[in-house]
Protein backbone atom coordinates (compact mmCIF):
# COMPACT_ATOMS: atom_id res chain seq x y z
CA UNK A 1 0.00 0.00 0.00
CA UNK A 2 2.90 2.40 1.02
CA UNK A 3 6.05 2.05 0.08
CA UNK A 4 9.29 3.64 0.59
CA UNK A 5 12.54 3.55 -0.96
CA UNK A 6 15.80 5.16 0.69
CA UNK A 7 14.29 8.53 1.60
CA UNK A 8 16.09 11.87 2.13
CA UNK A 9 13.89 14.94 2.83
CA UNK A 10 16.04 18.64 3.17
CA UNK A 11 15.33 21.19 5.45
CA UNK A 12 17.91 24.20 4.58
CA UNK A 13 20.62 22.37 4.42
CA UNK A 14 19.99 19.92 7.46
CA UNK A 15 19.23 15.99 6.64
CA UNK A 16 15.56 15.60 8.46
CA UNK A 17 15.10 12.77 7.52
CA UNK A 18 17.81 10.21 6.04
CA UNK A 19 18.18 7.10 4.11
CA UNK A 20 15.14 5.63 5.43
CA UNK A 21 12.61 2.62 3.37
CA UNK A 22 10.06 0.87 4.86
CA UNK A 23 6.59 -0.66 3.22
CA UNK A 24 3.53 -1.02 4.40
CA UNK A 25 1.17 -3.82 3.34
CA UNK A 26 -2.59 -3.34 2.73
CA UNK A 27 -4.66 -3.48 5.94
CA UNK A 28 -1.53 -3.20 8.04
CA UNK A 29 -1.66 -0.66 10.66
CA UNK A 30 2.02 0.60 10.87
CA UNK A 31 3.31 2.83 13.85
CA UNK A 32 6.34 5.13 13.77
CA UNK A 33 7.89 6.01 17.55
CA UNK A 34 10.57 8.45 18.35
CA UNK A 35 11.34 11.89 20.18
CA UNK A 36 10.37 14.74 18.18
CA UNK A 37 12.51 15.79 15.83
CA UNK A 38 13.59 12.50 14.79
CA UNK A 39 12.12 12.61 11.28
CA UNK A 40 8.37 10.45 12.26
CA UNK A 41 5.88 13.40 10.92
CA UNK A 42 8.10 14.79 7.95
CA UNK A 43 7.66 11.53 6.66
CA UNK A 44 4.09 11.77 6.69
CA UNK A 45 4.53 15.15 5.53
CA UNK A 46 6.70 13.96 2.40
CA UNK A 47 4.14 11.45 1.52
CA UNK A 48 1.43 13.99 1.26
CA UNK A 49 3.27 15.79 -1.27
CA UNK A 50 3.81 18.96 1.68
CA UNK A 51 7.37 19.06 1.72
CA UNK A 52 9.58 19.67 -1.81
CA UNK A 53 12.95 19.14 -1.26
CA UNK A 54 13.41 15.32 -0.82
CA UNK A 55 14.78 12.10 -3.02
CA UNK A 56 14.22 8.85 -3.01
CA UNK A 57 11.16 7.17 -4.05
CA UNK A 58 7.39 6.81 -2.72
CA UNK A 59 4.45 4.89 -3.83
CA UNK A 60 1.04 5.05 -2.28
CA UNK A 61 -0.94 1.78 -3.88
CA UNK A 62 1.19 1.41 -6.89
CA UNK A 63 1.38 5.38 -7.51
CA UNK A 64 4.12 7.63 -7.97
CA UNK A 65 3.85 10.35 -5.42
CA UNK A 66 6.45 12.42 -7.43
CA UNK A 67 4.59 11.80 -10.76
CA UNK A 68 0.36 11.13 -9.50
CA UNK A 69 -1.36 14.81 -9.84
CA UNK A 70 -2.00 16.19 -6.10
CA UNK A 71 -5.69 15.37 -6.93
CA UNK A 72 -5.87 11.82 -7.91
CA UNK A 73 -3.22 11.19 -4.78
CA UNK A 74 -5.75 12.81 -2.72
CA UNK A 75 -8.29 10.05 -3.82
CA UNK A 76 -5.85 7.43 -2.02
CA UNK A 77 -4.26 8.84 1.07
CA UNK A 78 -5.46 11.40 3.56
CA UNK A 79 -3.62 12.87 6.58
CA UNK A 80 -5.34 13.49 10.24
CA UNK A 81 -2.77 15.89 11.84
CA UNK A 82 -2.05 16.32 15.50
CA UNK A 83 -3.87 19.12 17.00
CA UNK A 84 -8.03 19.54 15.86
CA UNK A 85 -7.92 22.75 17.19
CA UNK A 86 -5.74 24.33 14.12
CA UNK A 87 -6.98 21.88 11.55
CA UNK A 88 -10.39 22.39 10.98
CA UNK A 89 -11.11 25.93 9.45
CA UNK A 90 -12.23 28.38 12.24
CA UNK A 91 -15.02 29.96 9.75
CA UNK A 92 -16.38 27.17 7.61
CA UNK A 93 -19.33 24.82 9.62
CA UNK A 94 -18.91 21.11 10.63
CA UNK A 95 -20.63 20.04 7.06
CA UNK A 96 -18.59 22.74 4.89
CA UNK A 97 -14.81 21.75 6.03
CA UNK A 98 -16.33 17.88 5.36
CA UNK A 99 -18.03 18.32 1.66
CA UNK A 100 -14.91 20.39 0.61
CA UNK A 101 -12.94 17.90 -0.58
CA UNK A 102 -16.14 16.34 -2.61
CA UNK A 103 -16.89 19.46 -3.68
CA UNK A 104 -13.18 20.04 -5.58
CA UNK A 105 -13.37 16.36 -6.87
CA UNK A 106 -16.69 16.37 -8.18
CA UNK A 107 -18.17 14.16 -6.58
CA UNK A 108 -22.34 13.40 -6.80
CA UNK A 109 -23.81 14.98 -3.93
CA UNK A 110 -21.51 15.79 -1.47
CA UNK A 111 -24.58 16.84 1.15
CA UNK A 112 -25.87 12.85 1.53
CA UNK A 113 -22.42 11.75 1.88
CA UNK A 114 -21.49 14.57 4.70
CA UNK A 115 -24.36 13.37 6.96
CA UNK A 116 -23.40 10.14 6.16
CA UNK A 117 -19.91 10.36 7.44
CA UNK A 118 -20.89 12.24 10.41
CA UNK A 119 -23.19 9.38 11.67
CA UNK A 120 -20.10 6.98 11.00
CA UNK A 121 -17.91 8.96 13.15
CA UNK A 122 -20.17 9.41 15.64
CA UNK A 123 -21.33 12.22 15.95
CA UNK A 124 -24.86 12.79 13.94
CA UNK A 125 -25.56 14.47 10.86
CA UNK A 126 -27.24 17.31 13.51
CA UNK A 127 -23.75 18.48 13.59
CA UNK A 128 -22.80 19.47 10.36
CA UNK A 129 -24.45 22.89 10.94
CA UNK A 130 -22.11 24.03 13.74
CA UNK A 131 -19.08 26.04 14.00
CA UNK A 132 -15.71 23.93 15.18
CA UNK A 133 -15.30 26.11 18.55
CA UNK A 134 -18.82 24.86 19.61
CA UNK A 135 -17.38 21.59 19.73
CA UNK A 136 -14.85 19.38 22.30
CA UNK A 137 -11.40 18.69 21.24
CA UNK A 138 -12.26 15.12 20.66
CA UNK A 139 -15.32 15.70 18.81
CA UNK A 140 -13.09 18.45 16.50
CA UNK A 141 -10.55 15.14 16.14
CA UNK A 142 -13.67 13.20 15.13
CA UNK A 143 -14.65 15.71 12.19
CA UNK A 144 -10.90 15.81 11.14
CA UNK A 145 -11.18 12.06 10.55
CA UNK A 146 -14.58 12.15 9.00
CA UNK A 147 -12.83 14.66 6.45
CA UNK A 148 -10.07 12.47 5.98
CA UNK A 149 -12.57 9.47 4.96
CA UNK A 150 -14.64 12.13 2.86
CA UNK A 151 -12.58 10.87 -0.12
CA UNK A 152 -12.81 6.90 0.19
CA UNK A 153 -9.09 6.60 0.99
CA UNK A 154 -7.56 3.63 1.27
CA UNK A 155 -4.25 5.19 3.47
CA UNK A 156 -4.69 7.15 6.03
CA UNK A 157 -1.83 8.56 7.84
CA UNK A 158 -2.30 9.78 11.50
CA UNK A 159 0.17 12.09 13.29
CA UNK A 160 -0.12 12.06 16.67
CA UNK A 161 -3.95 11.64 16.54
CA UNK A 162 -4.45 11.52 20.40
CA UNK A 163 -1.74 13.25 21.96
CA UNK A 164 -3.73 16.79 22.05
CA UNK A 165 -7.29 14.88 23.96
CA UNK A 166 -7.85 13.82 27.42
CA UNK A 167 -6.89 9.94 28.11
CA UNK A 168 -10.66 9.00 28.50
CA UNK A 169 -11.33 10.76 25.10
CA UNK A 170 -8.41 9.00 23.71
CA UNK A 171 -9.74 5.73 24.38
CA UNK A 172 -12.49 6.58 22.60
CA UNK A 173 -10.85 8.03 18.95
CA UNK A 174 -8.65 5.16 19.27
CA UNK A 175 -11.62 2.68 19.66
CA UNK A 176 -13.23 4.07 16.34
CA UNK A 177 -10.20 4.34 14.79
CA UNK A 178 -10.15 0.30 15.18
CA UNK A 179 -13.35 0.34 13.70
CA UNK A 180 -12.91 2.03 11.06
CA UNK A 181 -10.45 0.47 9.81
CA UNK A 182 -12.20 -2.97 10.15
CA UNK A 183 -15.29 -1.28 8.47
CA UNK A 184 -13.61 0.06 5.53
CA UNK A 185 -10.74 -1.77 4.81
CA UNK A 186 -7.93 0.78 5.77
CA UNK A 187 -3.94 0.64 6.28
CA UNK A 188 -2.50 2.90 8.85
CA UNK A 189 0.13 4.66 9.20
CA UNK A 190 0.49 5.97 12.98
CA UNK A 191 2.87 8.70 14.46
CA UNK A 192 3.31 8.71 17.84
CA UNK A 193 5.67 9.35 20.90
CA UNK A 194 3.49 6.70 22.61
CA UNK A 195 4.30 2.99 22.50
CA UNK A 196 1.41 1.55 24.26
CA UNK A 197 -0.87 3.51 21.86
CA UNK A 198 1.09 1.81 19.40
CA UNK A 199 1.55 -1.23 20.90
CA UNK A 200 -2.15 -1.06 20.83
CA UNK A 201 -2.98 0.25 17.62
CA UNK A 202 -0.54 -1.44 14.85
CA UNK A 203 0.84 -4.61 13.99
CA UNK A 204 4.61 -3.26 13.52
CA UNK A 205 6.17 -0.17 14.23
CA UNK A 206 9.49 1.41 13.46
CA UNK A 207 11.70 3.30 15.75
CA UNK A 208 13.01 6.40 14.80
CA UNK A 209 16.11 8.49 16.23
CA UNK A 210 17.97 11.46 14.72
CA UNK A 211 16.61 11.19 11.23
CA UNK A 212 16.75 7.32 10.90
CA UNK A 213 15.74 4.47 11.38
CA UNK A 214 16.72 2.08 14.50
CA UNK A 215 14.72 -0.90 14.05
CA UNK A 216 11.62 -2.17 13.37
CA UNK A 217 9.77 -4.19 15.32
CA UNK A 218 6.59 -6.43 15.30
CA UNK A 219 4.03 -6.12 17.94
CA UNK A 220 4.94 -9.87 19.52
CA UNK A 221 8.28 -8.67 19.70
CA UNK A 222 8.10 -5.45 21.13
CA UNK A 223 5.73 -7.36 23.68
CA UNK A 224 7.73 -10.02 24.59
CA UNK A 225 10.69 -7.96 24.74
CA UNK A 226 12.64 -9.12 21.67
CA UNK A 227 14.48 -6.20 21.47
CA UNK A 228 17.65 -5.53 19.66
CA UNK A 229 18.37 -1.86 20.38
CA UNK A 230 19.68 -0.04 23.33
CA UNK A 231 17.39 3.25 22.46
CA UNK A 232 14.45 1.13 21.86
CA UNK A 233 15.07 -0.87 25.26
CA UNK A 234 15.51 2.91 27.37
CA UNK A 235 12.10 4.36 25.27
CA UNK A 236 9.98 1.19 26.72
CA UNK A 237 12.21 1.75 30.10
CA UNK A 238 11.12 5.16 30.30
CA UNK A 239 7.04 4.80 28.94
CA UNK B 1 5.55 19.34 58.25
CA UNK B 2 4.70 22.82 57.90
CA UNK B 3 1.81 23.53 55.64
CA UNK B 4 3.22 25.97 52.69
CA UNK B 5 -0.21 26.43 50.91
CA UNK B 6 -3.77 25.55 53.07
CA UNK B 7 -7.02 26.30 50.87
CA UNK B 8 -10.20 25.62 52.32
CA UNK B 9 -13.42 25.86 50.12
CA UNK B 10 -12.64 27.34 46.68
CA UNK B 11 -15.23 28.03 44.49
CA UNK B 12 -14.67 30.43 40.89
CA UNK B 13 -17.38 30.63 38.90
CA UNK B 14 -17.85 32.33 35.33
CA UNK B 15 -20.73 34.46 34.23
CA UNK B 16 -22.93 32.48 31.66
CA UNK B 17 -25.12 33.99 28.76
CA UNK B 18 -27.97 34.28 31.15
CA UNK B 19 -26.37 36.27 33.59
CA UNK B 20 -25.99 33.61 36.22
CA UNK B 21 -22.75 32.04 37.46
CA UNK B 22 -21.40 28.87 36.18
CA UNK B 23 -19.30 27.31 39.16
CA UNK B 24 -15.77 26.11 37.50
CA UNK B 25 -14.28 25.01 40.74
CA UNK B 26 -16.31 24.31 43.33
CA UNK B 27 -15.71 23.98 47.27
CA UNK B 28 -11.81 22.13 47.14
CA UNK B 29 -10.27 22.20 49.84
CA UNK B 30 -6.29 21.42 50.16
CA UNK B 31 -2.92 21.47 51.82
CA UNK B 32 0.53 21.26 50.67
CA UNK B 33 3.49 20.79 52.56
CA UNK B 34 7.15 20.40 51.26
CA UNK B 35 6.34 17.98 48.54
CA UNK B 36 4.97 17.02 45.33
CA UNK B 37 1.19 16.90 44.82
CA UNK B 38 -0.38 15.60 41.65
CA UNK B 39 -3.88 17.23 40.48
CA UNK B 40 -5.32 14.97 38.06
CA UNK B 41 -8.23 15.35 36.12
CA UNK B 42 -9.74 16.03 32.44
CA UNK B 43 -10.11 19.48 30.56
CA UNK B 44 -12.56 21.48 32.05
CA UNK B 45 -12.11 19.84 35.85
CA UNK B 46 -11.11 22.73 37.38
CA UNK B 47 -7.57 21.80 37.69
CA UNK B 48 -5.59 25.01 36.02
CA UNK B 49 -7.89 26.67 37.48
CA UNK B 50 -6.93 25.96 41.17
CA UNK B 51 -3.79 26.33 40.56
CA UNK B 52 -4.43 30.29 39.12
CA UNK B 53 -6.10 31.10 41.99
CA UNK B 54 -4.02 30.52 44.24
CA UNK B 55 -1.16 32.15 42.19
CA UNK B 56 -4.10 34.99 42.02
CA UNK B 57 -3.83 35.73 38.02
CA UNK B 58 -7.59 34.82 37.40
CA UNK B 59 -9.14 37.06 34.94
CA UNK B 60 -10.66 40.20 36.65
CA UNK B 61 -14.54 38.61 35.24
CA UNK B 62 -13.74 35.09 37.14
CA UNK B 63 -16.15 35.44 40.55
CA UNK B 64 -13.52 33.91 43.24
CA UNK B 65 -15.12 32.92 47.16
CA UNK B 66 -12.92 31.20 49.64
CA UNK B 67 -12.72 30.37 53.42
CA UNK B 68 -9.66 30.44 53.49
CA UNK B 69 -6.31 30.76 51.40
CA UNK B 70 -2.57 31.12 52.52
CA UNK B 71 0.74 30.63 51.86
CA UNK B 72 3.41 30.06 53.92
CA UNK B 73 1.53 32.19 56.68
CA UNK B 74 0.86 35.15 54.50
CA UNK B 75 -2.93 35.27 54.00
CA UNK B 76 -3.77 35.77 50.58
CA UNK B 77 -7.28 36.40 50.72
CA UNK B 78 -6.77 39.69 52.20
CA UNK B 79 -3.51 40.70 50.22
CA UNK B 80 -3.53 43.49 48.37
CA UNK B 81 -2.95 43.38 44.61
CA UNK B 82 0.87 44.80 45.22
CA UNK B 83 1.75 42.31 47.81
CA UNK B 84 0.41 39.00 45.76
CA UNK B 85 1.87 40.71 42.74
CA UNK B 86 5.32 40.59 44.64
CA UNK B 87 5.28 36.87 45.96
CA UNK B 88 4.45 36.17 42.59
CA UNK B 89 8.00 35.20 40.26
CA UNK B 90 9.89 35.01 43.05
CA UNK B 91 8.32 33.37 45.58
CA UNK B 92 5.55 31.70 43.75
CA UNK B 93 6.01 30.52 40.13
CA UNK B 94 4.06 28.87 37.12
CA UNK B 95 5.36 26.75 34.50
CA UNK B 96 2.28 26.58 31.41
CA UNK B 97 1.94 24.14 29.51
CA UNK B 98 2.38 25.73 26.16
CA UNK B 99 5.98 27.42 25.83
CA UNK B 100 4.62 29.05 22.45
CA UNK B 101 2.36 30.92 23.75
CA UNK B 102 4.11 32.03 27.35
CA UNK B 103 7.87 32.98 25.94
CA UNK B 104 7.56 36.52 24.49
CA UNK B 105 7.85 35.85 20.67
CA UNK B 106 10.01 39.20 19.91
CA UNK B 107 12.95 38.35 22.39
CA UNK B 108 15.35 36.10 22.33
CA UNK B 109 14.70 33.64 25.21
CA UNK B 110 18.34 34.30 26.26
CA UNK B 111 17.16 38.10 26.94
CA UNK B 112 13.96 36.51 28.48
CA UNK B 113 15.75 34.68 31.40
CA UNK B 114 18.02 37.44 32.04
CA UNK B 115 15.33 39.86 32.55
CA UNK B 116 13.51 37.45 34.80
CA UNK B 117 17.02 36.96 36.95
CA UNK B 118 17.33 41.04 36.95
CA UNK B 119 13.66 41.50 38.38
CA UNK B 120 14.86 39.49 41.43
CA UNK B 121 17.99 40.75 42.19
CA UNK B 122 18.38 44.30 40.43
CA UNK B 123 22.21 44.80 41.71
CA UNK B 124 23.25 42.15 39.59
CA UNK B 125 25.79 42.71 36.61
CA UNK B 126 24.97 42.31 33.28
CA UNK B 127 27.61 39.78 32.60
CA UNK B 128 26.67 37.94 35.95
CA UNK B 129 23.51 37.53 35.05
CA UNK B 130 23.96 36.24 31.46
CA UNK B 131 26.28 33.56 33.32
CA UNK B 132 23.66 32.52 35.38
CA UNK B 133 20.86 32.40 32.51
CA UNK B 134 23.83 29.81 30.67
CA UNK B 135 24.01 27.55 34.03
CA UNK B 136 20.31 27.58 33.93
CA UNK B 137 20.22 26.54 30.86
CA UNK B 138 22.46 23.93 31.09
CA UNK B 139 21.17 22.55 33.97
CA UNK B 140 17.98 22.31 32.13
CA UNK B 141 19.65 20.06 29.59
CA UNK B 142 19.62 22.19 26.57
CA UNK B 143 22.64 21.16 24.90
CA UNK B 144 24.05 24.18 23.26
CA UNK B 145 23.05 26.85 26.00
CA UNK B 146 25.32 29.59 24.28
CA UNK B 147 23.67 29.04 20.35
CA UNK B 148 19.97 29.27 22.21
CA UNK B 149 20.48 31.86 24.27
CA UNK B 150 20.58 33.94 21.43
CA UNK B 151 17.88 32.19 19.55
CA UNK B 152 14.27 33.50 19.30
CA UNK B 153 10.98 31.05 20.84
CA UNK B 154 9.95 30.33 17.17
CA UNK B 155 13.06 29.26 16.66
CA UNK B 156 13.49 26.30 19.32
CA UNK B 157 11.46 22.97 19.52
CA UNK B 158 8.48 22.47 21.59
CA UNK B 159 10.52 20.43 24.05
CA UNK B 160 13.29 23.02 24.32
CA UNK B 161 10.87 25.78 24.75
CA UNK B 162 9.35 24.18 27.59
CA UNK B 163 13.00 23.36 29.06
CA UNK B 164 13.56 27.22 28.61
CA UNK B 165 10.17 28.43 30.47
CA UNK B 166 10.86 25.63 32.94
CA UNK B 167 14.39 27.67 33.28
CA UNK B 168 12.87 30.85 33.53
CA UNK B 169 10.64 29.75 36.12
CA UNK B 170 13.27 27.84 38.42
CA UNK B 171 16.37 30.22 38.56
CA UNK B 172 14.36 32.28 40.62
CA UNK B 173 13.98 29.16 43.07
CA UNK B 174 10.24 29.58 44.43
CA UNK B 175 9.16 28.57 47.67
CA UNK B 176 5.94 27.07 45.72
CA UNK B 177 5.72 26.30 41.70
CA UNK B 178 2.99 25.42 39.99
CA UNK B 179 3.22 23.78 36.83
CA UNK B 180 0.41 22.77 34.68
CA UNK B 181 1.13 20.14 32.24
CA UNK B 182 4.52 21.33 32.33
CA UNK B 183 6.02 17.79 30.22
CA UNK B 184 2.72 17.45 27.79
CA UNK B 185 4.74 18.24 25.14
CA UNK B 186 8.17 16.51 25.88
CA UNK B 187 9.32 13.40 24.88
CA UNK B 188 9.88 10.37 27.26
CA UNK B 189 13.17 11.18 27.34
CA UNK B 190 13.76 14.66 27.94
CA UNK B 191 10.80 14.02 30.30
CA UNK B 192 12.34 12.18 32.55
CA UNK B 193 15.15 15.03 32.51
CA UNK B 194 12.56 17.36 33.42
CA UNK B 195 11.08 15.56 36.02
CA UNK B 196 14.48 15.21 37.74
CA UNK B 197 15.09 18.85 37.78
CA UNK B 198 11.80 19.85 39.59
CA UNK B 199 12.53 16.46 41.92
CA UNK B 200 15.90 17.83 42.68
CA UNK B 201 14.31 21.29 43.55
CA UNK B 202 11.84 19.69 45.99
CA UNK B 203 14.21 17.37 47.90
CA UNK B 204 17.13 19.90 47.96
CA UNK B 205 15.42 23.02 48.61
CA UNK B 206 12.27 21.91 50.03
CA UNK B 207 10.06 23.51 47.05
CA UNK B 208 6.04 22.92 47.17
CA UNK B 209 5.02 21.19 43.81
CA UNK B 210 1.64 21.18 42.69
CA UNK B 211 2.09 19.24 39.55
CA UNK B 212 -1.51 19.43 37.10
CA UNK B 213 -1.62 16.23 34.58
CA UNK B 214 -3.99 14.12 32.74
CA UNK B 215 -1.20 11.73 32.96
CA UNK B 216 -2.27 9.22 35.78
CA UNK B 217 0.96 7.26 34.91
CA UNK B 218 3.20 9.70 35.13
CA UNK B 219 1.67 11.37 38.02
CA UNK B 220 1.62 7.88 40.02
CA UNK B 221 5.55 7.91 39.54
CA UNK B 222 6.77 11.49 40.08
CA UNK B 223 4.27 12.48 43.11
CA UNK B 224 4.10 12.01 46.46
CA UNK B 225 0.25 12.44 46.77
CA UNK B 226 -2.62 12.92 44.31
CA UNK B 227 -5.34 14.57 44.15
CA UNK B 228 -8.32 13.77 41.81
CA UNK B 229 -10.82 16.90 39.90
CA UNK B 230 -14.05 15.96 38.62
CA UNK B 231 -16.26 18.69 38.00
CA UNK B 232 -14.91 21.48 39.42
CA UNK B 233 -14.68 18.88 42.90
CA UNK B 234 -12.02 16.59 44.55
CA UNK B 235 -13.52 12.90 44.37
CA UNK B 236 -10.28 11.85 45.46
CA UNK B 237 -7.19 12.06 47.32
CA UNK B 238 -4.64 9.38 47.20
CA UNK B 239 -0.70 8.37 48.55
CA UNK B 240 0.50 8.65 44.58
CA UNK B 241 1.90 4.95 45.04
CA UNK B 242 -1.35 3.57 46.14
CA UNK B 243 -3.25 5.29 42.90
CA UNK B 244 -3.71 1.69 41.40
CA UNK B 245 -6.02 1.09 44.90
CA UNK B 246 -8.24 3.57 43.63
CA UNK B 247 -11.42 3.54 44.23
CA UNK B 248 -13.84 6.36 43.10
CA UNK B 249 -15.07 4.99 39.81
CA UNK B 250 -13.78 8.01 37.37
CA UNK B 251 -10.37 7.66 39.09
CA UNK B 252 -10.76 3.51 38.55
CA UNK B 253 -12.31 4.17 34.67
CA UNK B 254 -9.40 7.07 34.06
CA UNK B 255 -7.00 4.27 34.90
CA UNK B 256 -8.56 1.69 32.83
CA UNK B 257 -9.04 3.41 29.64
CA UNK B 258 -5.03 3.70 29.22
CA UNK B 259 -3.90 1.61 26.73
CA UNK B 260 -0.49 -0.81 28.02
CA UNK B 261 2.30 -2.04 25.91
CA UNK B 262 1.33 -5.42 27.01
CA UNK B 263 -1.97 -4.85 27.37
CA UNK B 264 -5.35 -6.51 25.55
CA UNK B 265 -6.37 -5.45 21.81
CA UNK B 266 -10.15 -5.28 22.65
CA UNK B 267 -11.49 -2.14 22.02
CA UNK B 268 -10.40 0.00 25.55
CA UNK B 269 -12.90 0.95 28.11
CA UNK B 270 -14.56 4.24 27.71
CA UNK B 271 -15.82 6.33 30.80
CA UNK B 272 -19.38 6.60 31.19
CA UNK B 273 -19.64 9.53 33.81
CA UNK B 274 -22.15 8.94 36.23
CA UNK B 275 -24.48 12.23 37.45
CA UNK B 276 -23.75 11.47 40.83
CA UNK B 277 -19.81 12.19 40.50
CA UNK B 278 -20.39 15.75 39.89
CA UNK B 279 -22.02 15.67 43.29
CA UNK B 280 -24.15 18.47 44.82
CA UNK B 281 -22.72 22.25 44.21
Amino acid sequence: MLSIQHLNVEFSGKLAVRDTSFSVEPGESFGLVGESGSGKSTILRTVMGLNANWNGSISVDGLDVRKTPRKQLAKVVQMVFQDPYSSLHPRYVIGQQIAEPMKINGIANPERRTAELLELIGLGAKFQFRFPHELSGGQRQRVAIARALALNPKLLLLDEPTSALDVSIQAEILNLLNRLRKELGLTFVIVSHDLAVISYMCERLMVMRNAQPVETLTREQLRSGAIAEDYTKALIAAA
Amino acid sequence: MSALVEIENLRVAFRNDDGGYNDAVRGVSLTLGREKLGIVGESGSGKSLTGRALLGVLPPYARISVDTMAFDGIDLKSASPKLRRSLRGGRMGMILQDPKFSLNPVMTVGKQIVEAIRIGDRRISGSDARKKALGILEAVHIREPERVFSLYPHELSGGMGQRVMIGMMVVREPDLLIADEPTSALDVTVRTQVLSILDELVTRRGMGLIFISHDLNLVSKFCDRVIVMYAGRIVESIEASRLSEATHPYTRGLLSCLPQIDGSLEPLPVLNRDASWAGAA
